[in-house]
């Protein structure tokens, strides 16, 4: 049988991504009413998104939402303010990468759930310390990706900006090794929103007192499971576009980029 | 050999370079032993030899890239120190800015030296349409093929009219064909602007063509073997010029040259 013998590769069927997600709802939404699982435990697929629906009218879920976004944004975008520099000039200086990378190596390891409860000791259970949580939790991929971004630019392009007459290392930095550096950055950034929200929620689940996740866990401890189930699906969501939507982002904005981000 | 007296005529000169280095295992390898070479203004210098010779060292230092433990360099007649635009650089991998537009990247230097917007644009433009390539201002690096890229590099380091042009192995990266037609676009490109070009090579044929001198340089630790003068006719035609008994004399003494350096070498460190 010749080359040309071999049949086509036919293309999957379009359908099969959609019929998977239907196949597993499907599953959901039987296996409670016909007794395979308990229904205490796990509600019915139709309850959740009436629940859903629920807590959509109510106030306090947007309330404790907005609470649980603004510590979740005010601390992400400190790690990157303090990571993405940091990292980005452990990459160009030897003797920065040499004091930093002990203590990153060090704490990557460690549990970020397991130092909320040191942070509530230092701080309190307020703000400060979800947000130095949130930090901590996601402060490493972003100075590893920015430091294996510096590292990893041809320091042919710097040595081509120094002959067209970039001077000061600042400019440098800001015209020639931080665009280079971008990809990888954006990189760790994704991985960054996700670790970001984890954490929040670890740490809102622990220590409660306010936020989506001590909402979340107040359904728990009334008995309400379909309303656990509504806002666990809804945070998934949440994240899930938030990933999208930065990856679309990523992608119109990184256009001239030749790799994948 | 004699040393070329200090020229205030020479556009760029180096005098007993040398460079030693560190390899990983702690030994000392030297690279350079005492160079001297030099260009006059609006020459086409060519400098050959085996790989890893260290010939591209050597043209970071006339560049400025790297510092010299010997000897010393002069642009103009000024001590050499750092890289600058008075030396501009064109290397192998063409080294644009990803995320620039050609005509981003052709700007780039005329950025730097704070031209207004309206004469830089118009000036970007003018040395793309020299390369032949007006009309991809908008594109991306990584859209454009090898030789439109190299000539986007070229035109880059042009726009800012150095002294002196710098270049690495440039048409090492492409086939065979679009490397012989980017000799003759480099050819043209010089007799109307007349830099001076330092030029790094291993191929030969390309070197005779291109260059007025050729250095050749010995296997490490390297010095200058020969100073070869192109006696061919200016200006040159890359088909006719193989059936000049010239070249064919130029070519063998000099593939002779390169040929017991080849032999020379023992094996013992074969350098990358």
């Amino acid at each position: 049988m010749t080359a040309a013998d071999a049949p086509a590769e036919s293309r999957p069927n379009p359908l099969l991504p959609f019929t998977g997600i239907a196949i597993v709802l499907l599953v959901w939404e039987f296996s409670p009413r016909l007794g395979l699982v308990s229904s205490g435990s796990v509600p019915p697929f139709s309850d959740v998104v009436v629940a859903a629906f629920g807590l959509f009218a109510d106030r306090d879920f947007w309330g404790n939402l907005a609470v649980s976004a603004g510590r979740w944004a005010v601390g992400l975008i400190l790690a990157i303010a303090i990571g993405v520099p940091l990292g980005v000039a452990m990459g160009r200086n030897r003797v920065l990468f040499a004091l930093v990378d002990p203590l990153l190596t060090m704490s990557y390891p460690v549990p970020k759930a397991a130092l909320i409860l040191i942070f509530v000791l230092w701080w309190g259970a307020g703000d400060l310390s979800r947000i130095a949580i949130i930090i901590m939790g996601c402060l490493i991929p972003i100075v590893i990706s920015s430091y294996h971004g510096s590292r990893a630019i041809d320091n042919r392009l710097v040595w081509s900006a120094r002959a067209l007459g970039t001077r000061s290392s600042a400019a440098l930095f800001a015209k020639i090794v931080f665009p280079a550096a971008l990809p990888q950055i954006c990189a760790g950034l994704r991985l960054a929103i996700a670790i970001s929200i984890f954490t929040l929620l670890a740490s809102e689940l622990l220590i409660r007192q306010s936020g989506i996740g001590s909402y979340m866990f107040t359904f728990l401890d009334d008995g309400q499971t379909p309303q656990v189930w509504a806002c666990a699906a809804l945070l998934a969501t949440i994240a899930f576009l938030l990933d999208l939507g930065y990856v679309r982002i990523v992608h119109a904005s990184l256009r001239w980029f030749e790799g994948d981000v | 050999m004699t040393v070329a007296a200090p020229g205030v005529d020479f556009k760029l000169q180096a005098r007993d370079v040398r460079k030693t280095f560190v390899t990983r295992g702690g030994k000392q390898v030297v690279a350079l032993d005492g160079i001297d070479v030099h260009a006059r203004p609006g020459e086409f210098v060519s400098l050959v030899g085996p790989s890893g010779c260290g010939k591209s060292t050597l043209l970071y230092i006339l560049g400025g890239f790297v510092r010299p433990d010997g000897g010393s360099v002069a642009c103009d007649g000024a001590v050499v120190r750092g890289p600058g635009p008075e030396r501009g650089i064109v290397f192998q991998e063409f080294a644009l800015f990803p995320w620039k537009t050609v005509l981003g990247n052709v700007e780039y230097g005329l950025i730097e030296r704070g031209v207004p917007p309206a004469e830089r644009r118009e000036r970007a433009r003018r040395y793309l349409a020299m390369v032949n390539l007006a009309g991809i201002e908008g594109s991306y690096p990584k859209e454009l093929s090898g030789g439109m890229k190299q000539r986007v590099a070229i035109a880059r380091t042009l726009a800012v009219e150095p002294d002196v042009l710098l270049m690495d192995e440039p048409f090492g990266a492409l086939d065979a064909q679009t490397r012989a037609m980017l000799q003759v676009e480099l050819m043209r490109i010089w007799e109307s602007t007349r830099t001076t070009i330092v030029f790094v090579t291993h191929a030969l044929d390309e070197a005779i063509f291109l260059s007025d001198r050729i250095y050749v340089f010995s296997q490490r630790p390297a010095r200058v073997k020969a100073v070869i003068d192109v006696d061919i006719e200016r200006p040159r035609d890359r088909e006719a010029m193989l059936d000049d008994p010239a070249y064919a004399t130029l070519h063998h003494r000099l593939a002779q040259l390169l040929r017991s350096e080849e032999s020379a070498d023992d094996g013992s460190g074969r350098a990358g």
